[in-house]
């Protein structure tokens, strides 16, 4: 497929136009300066994250073990079914099941299930499931599941950031993402990472620090309103989940590979990068295909880290700046990384909203023929898909709105946590300048690459 | 109960304010916009009349377009003629509207379409994963 952009996809996004970038830009200003002074002084998040139970049936329901069968055994399938077409299927991106499936439908629509419903991948990840099923073998049989080894706090997030990383290079930096052998490795060895962690570290412990999915889809999930709590359903307001300090380590950098990998997405379809790595390929025009996708690869890898590297050092930079300005005793990193959150979601929904929908329609057709083998499974081989479902400026209102959204929330977190943190409201308000300048540089600068031709 | 109450008069204060200035900033977007593509359309239009089509020249010279990647914006429903001529073999492909063609070494390769699909388009080369032309099809 294509070495830039997103791992598959045929209609781009046309840029934002330069009037709603100035409008935005003014609203974005305006009204982080008006919550700053207009919000709540005594934290509200951390006590409201609890919501209400909703009726016990429904809870019932919900967290049955039933439900919890079906919907492990047709997540197994479905990876089965992926990791079937992908080594055993046609060899062309687009009829193949596998690439839309993962790009697309695994990697765009369980970011948006997960924030509209809740962390619902600890039911729908296959892994996890196969980890389930083999612990209830293991137990059928008298035998005890425990850890092969102990797992240090010390690591954190590192190995889910790792993961995450491996999969939006892929994604982002290889040259042929979307080709279905490549698919299935990265499928194979995916499955692998995952599999062989929760054995030797433990379910849980993997799901937390080393499933690169599993956390972000998590993470996005404290946007819900609904979460599962002493083993009920219950209702909260969105993004409550979000309060309190996370001191996980690895947190920040997990978040700056989320959202600097879709800003990196942003950019590498701008003329700026595209003419970069035209200049690149055309330096090494008389080698083999192998060479110039190697050159095209790593320099694409060494943007994304550049990208991700970059999230990272502003947040420590605004975090500094504001443990200076309220003469801190300690580190002020852990506390407001959660914020971050809702901006990462919305960069998310801002470049893959419109690619979800069009693109999302061919998995009609690719599930009745899968191999594009001919077969007709549920007769929608005929289904044609509508590539102009949404209009453009619809995706334009689309971008700017959620910026604006992500933006917001952010702001309103990280105030929450402030007025948690410091007593004196003045100090609160003081630490909040430096976040106010990142978070406006965050949404800007995606607002800008959305914009960029 | 009372600060929570104040909370959502506030935020439904912003919402509120966010959404009057989304909704007269649309009326300068759509202004500004509009006449853009009025600009647009007219110089097309002499092209439109008789209906002949946007030529696009790609000239691929070892593997990669010959100097910069070929730009071009045209205008909903016009009719696109890319041609590209390559010294090396390998397979045209215009992502979205999702037309591939192959060319020969030394070959040309033509591929005519209408543009009914808005949005940005990459033209490259399948093999060699190289991007030759950047399409925009404005609505």
């Amino acid at each position: 497929m294509i070495p830039l952009a997103h791992g598959i996809g045929g209609v781009r996004d046309l840029p934002v136009p330069e009037s709603f970038f100035f409008t935005t830009a003014a609203i974005v200003l305006i009204v982080s300066f008006v919550l700053l002074g207009a919000l709540w002084r005594r934290p509200l998040l951390e006590s409201h994250a609890d919501g209400r139970p909703l009726p016990s049936p429904l809870s019932r329901i919900v967290l049955s073990r039933a439900l919890r069968l079906v919907l492990q055994s047709f997540a197994v399938g479905l990876l089965g079914l992926a990791l079937a077409t992908a080594l055993f299927g046609t060899t062309t991106d687009l009829l193949n099941f596998a690439p839309t499936f993962v790009y697309v439908i695994f990697w765009l629509g369980l970011p948006l299930l997960s924030v509209t419903l809740g962390n619902v991948w600890s039911v729908l990840s296959p892994w996890r499931a196969i980890a389930d099923a083999t612990v209830w073998v293991l137990e059928l049989g008298g035998r005890e599941a425990r850890p092969v080894l102990d797992w240090s706090e010390r690591w954190g997030r590192y190995p889910a950031a790792g993961a995450l990383f491996a999969f939006v290079a892929l994604e982002l930096a290889h040259p042929r993402p979307a080709f279905p052998r490549t698919v299935g490795i990265a499928i194979a060895l995916y499955s692998y990472w995952a599999l062989a962690g929760m054995a030797v570290y433990g379910r849980d412990v993997w799901t937390r620090y080393g499933e690169g999915f599993a956390v972000a889809f998590g993470l996005l999930a404290r946007i819900a309103p609904f979460a599962v709590r002493d083993g009920r359903v219950v209702a909260r307001w969105p993004f409550t989940g979000l309060g309190g300090a996370e001191r996980v380590a690895g947190t920040l950098v997990f978040v700056a590979v989320m959202l600097g990998s879709t800003s990196f997405d942003g950019f590498a379809r701008t003329s700026t990068w595209q003419n970069v790595l035209g200049d690149v390929q055309g330096h090494f025009a008389g080698s083999s295909v192998r060479v110039v996708d190697l050159a095209t690869t790593f320099v694409n890898v060494a943007a994304l880290t550049a990208f991700v590297a970059g999230v990272a050092m502003t947040y420590l930079a605004a975090v500094w700046a504001a443990r200076a300005l309220v003469h801190a005793e300690r580190s002020l990193v852990p506390d407001f990384v959660l914020p971050l959150v809702p901006i990462a979601a919305a960069y998310m929904v801002a470049h893959y909203f419109s690619l979800f929908l069009i693109q999302g329609q061919f998995i009609f057709t690719l599930i009745s023929d899968p191999f594009s083998r001919g077969w007709d499974l549920f007769g929608t081989v005929d289904f044609a898909p509508n590539v102009t479902i949404v209009s453009p400026d619809t995706v334009w209102y689309v971008q700017v709105a959620a910026l604006v959204v992500g933006h917001v929330a952010g702001l309103a977190i990280a105030h929450d946590r402030a007025v948690a943190l410091f007593a004196d409201r003045r100090a609160a308000l003081r630490s909040q300048y430096p976040m106010l300048a990142l978070m406006v540089l965050y949404t800007v600068g995606g607002l800008w690459l959305l914009s960029r031709r | 109960m009372d600060v929570s109450r104040r909370t959502i008069l506030l935020l439904g204060t912003a919402v509120l304010f966010v959404g009057g200035l989304g909704l007269a900033s649309c009326g300068g977007g759509g202004d500004a916009t509009s006449t853009s593509e009025t600009e647009a359309t007219q110089t097309t239009t002499t092209e439109t009349e008789v209906d002949k089509a946007t030529v696009v020249r790609v000239d691929v010279v070892n593997g990669s377009p010959k100097g910069e990647i070929v730009r071009e914006t045209v205008d909903k429903g016009n009719r696109v003629v890319l041609v590209v001529s390559s010294d090396t073999a390998d397979e045209i492909h215009v992502h979205g509207y999702d037309i591939s063609r192959d060319v020969a070494a030394g070959g040309i390769a033509r591929i005519a379409f209408r543009a009914t699909v808005p949005g940005r388009f990459e033209v490259e080369l399948e093999n060699r994963g190289v991007q030759i032309a950047d399409l925009t099809v404005q609505p």
